[in-house]
């Protein structure tokens, strides 16, 4: 698939892939769009201040400051990282992408199996159906009985957490690419590794990223989940050790945390899917 | 004026008594017929009697209930060396992921890259389309879809092109067009055409003989050799007496049976 798009950006520049009229600076917009989060953060300050709930409610201000302690620093040899970045953010955000990796792969792979198979389609189909309905944070225990408690059953138990949306949305995603073109390729003797990587793999892929826009975000919460037993580090075990420590302004310091980093995740998909889907978006608006 | 008898002619595509039927429908009934090296052939028919189920036989998509295919003298199994389609649906048989040059030369890729090159090029001059290689196939109009998936199917160097309603979702002015084209194609690389249409105009300016069928289940009506001269005008060869009468001659074909 990569030489398939290697050329994107270049070709893309020479303006023939049509963009999205650019919308200009506008002020009114983005006030609108600061109004919920700035009377939230207002909210938050007020609970904060509350004698009743400032016990556990921490002052925002404080909980960024403690960020900036805490996960960055001053020191160019460490990237200007802080020591809670390199102990608790990377291990975490490396456990949910090994996850989401293996689940994508094994996902992909099944479901282009599965789609091109009927029969094996519905040989599997009630496991899959098992599989996607068991809430995978209750098969935690399982995972540590079978991989011991280090990183292997955290990142198992987030690959399989996540694999079902990829799974089901690459079946769909291959009985979408269509009967024609399946024949086209046939017709013209297009050797199996190409239908595989050249047809099915792209003609798939809007639907498999659908799939994988759903697990990125569940792998952050089930990376969550599998740090808050049986762990030395990662942004769950965090979560636990300091409200056990009465230390909340840690804690809400992590819960901001946390919300970059999903965001950040998202706004990185956003740019890969423009990308590798640039065809689709220009394909689908021309239909519409 | 009247063209070779097709006794002289090379057979490049035999069918013999082919039928196909689903389940207990049968669609195709004892079909026979012989396609000339060369020359242009049209099976006409009414909508549902079959056409592209004959289409899919031949191509070896799909394989006969009874009877034999047999081309340039080997039976068909599985998709033959040396033949080439042009689907009914270009928006569905080209690859929306792939710009105009990869899709036509995407079939090639057995071949090294600097004949890929030339042969695709050569495609693309054919068809009309230069210029247009490094498009994506959803930024073109119908038309030119179409001609893309023509060069997709000429740069494989067929020896048999078959279309199956190849300009069935095209508006009139483009399909007179790619009308010419394609007799433009088959004057300049004499390959052998095949086309499934339902439009019996269509069939006689392109072919050089229809093969009518009848409504399921089908069966050959009447072979028509056509002996209009060449080369043919979307005018003056529509206005020519000669078909005129044909005309009538296979709408009654296709009307009796």
């Amino acid at each position: 698939m990569s030489t398939l798009y290697k050329a994107r950006g270049k070709e893309a520049a020479a303006g023939t892939v049509p963009r999205a009229p650019k919308k200009g600076f506008n002020g009114k917009r983005l006030l609108l769009r600061l109004l919920v989060p700035a009377i939230l953060v207002g909210v938050w300050w007020a609970l904060s201040a509350s004698p009743s709930t400032g016990l556990f409610i921490a002052n925002p201000l404080k909980a960024v400051l403690r960020i900036g302690q805490d996960f960055l620093s001053t020191d160019p040899s460490t990237f200007f990282l802080g020591k809670a970045t390199y102990e608790h953010l990377l291990p975490s955000l490396g456990r949910a992408m090994a996850g989401l990796g293996l689940a994508t792969a094994a996902g992909v792979a099944a479901g282009i199996a599965l789609g091109s198979l009927p029969v094996a389609a519905a040989l599997f189909q009630p496991l899959i159906h098992l599989g996607r309905s068991l809430p995978s944070p209750a098969l935690l225990g399982v995972f540590f009985l079978l991989f011991g408690t280090g990183d292997a059953p955290k990142i198992f138990l987030i690959a399989f957490g996540v694999v079902w949306p990829i799974l089901f949305n690459t079946i769909d995603g291959v009985n979408s690419i269509g009967h024609q073109r399946l024949q086209a390729a046939t017709v013209f003797k297009i050797r199996p590794f190409d239908v595989l990587f050249h047809v099915i793999l792209p003609g798939a892929s809007p639907k498999i990223f659908a799939g994988l826009r759903t697990s990125l975000s569940l792998s952050l919460i089930i990376m969550i989940i599998s740090e808050l037993q049986k762990s030395k580090n990662g942004l769950g075990y965090l979560l636990v050790t300091t409200q056990r420590t009465f230390d909340y302004t840690n804690f809400w310091a992590i819960l901001i945390v946390l919300g970059f980093l999903g965001v950040t995740l998202n706004f990185l998909f956003h740019i890969a899917e423009r990308r590798v889907l640039a065809w689709h978006r220009g394909a689908t608006q021309q239909h519409d | 004026m009247t063209s070779a008898t097709s006794t002289e002619q090379a057979i490049e595509l035999e069918l013999q008594s082919v039928s196909k039927s689903y389940g207990k429908n049968l669609a195709v009934k004892s079909i026979t017929a012989s396609i000339p090296q060369g020359k242009v052939s049209v099976i006409v028919g009414p909508s549902g009697c079959g056409k592209s189920t004959l289409l899919r036989i031949i191509s070896g998509l799909d394989f006969p209930t009874q009877g034999s295919v047999t081309f340039n003298g080997a039976p068909v199994r599985g998709v033959p060396e040396g033949l080439a389609m042009v689907f009914q649906d270009y928006s569905r048989s080209l690859f929306p992921w792939m710009r105009v040059d990869r899709n036509i030369g995407f079939p090639l890729r057995h071949i090294s890259a600097d004949e890929r090159r030339q042969r695709v090029q050569e495609a693309i001059d054919a068809v009309g389309l230069k210029g247009k290689e490094k498009l994506y196939p959803w930024q073109m109009s119908g038309g030119m879809q179409q001609r893309a998936a023509i060069a997709r199917a000429l740069a494989s160097h067929p020896k048999l092109l078959l279309m199956d309603e190849p300009y069935a979702s095209v508006d009139a002015q483009t399909r007179a067009d790619l009308e010419d084209l394609l007799l433009d194609i088959h004057a300049t690389l004499g390959v052998t055409v095949l086309v499934v249409t339902h439009d019996i105009d269509e069939s006689i300016y392109l072919a050089d003989h229809v093969i009518a069928l009848s409504a399921p289940p089908s069966v050959v009506a009447e072979t028509v050799e056509v002996d209009l001269p060449r080369p043919r005008n979307q005018i003056s060869t529509k206005q020519d007496p000669r078909f005129v009468e044909l005309r009538a001659h296979v709408t009654s074909l296709l009307r009796s049976h």
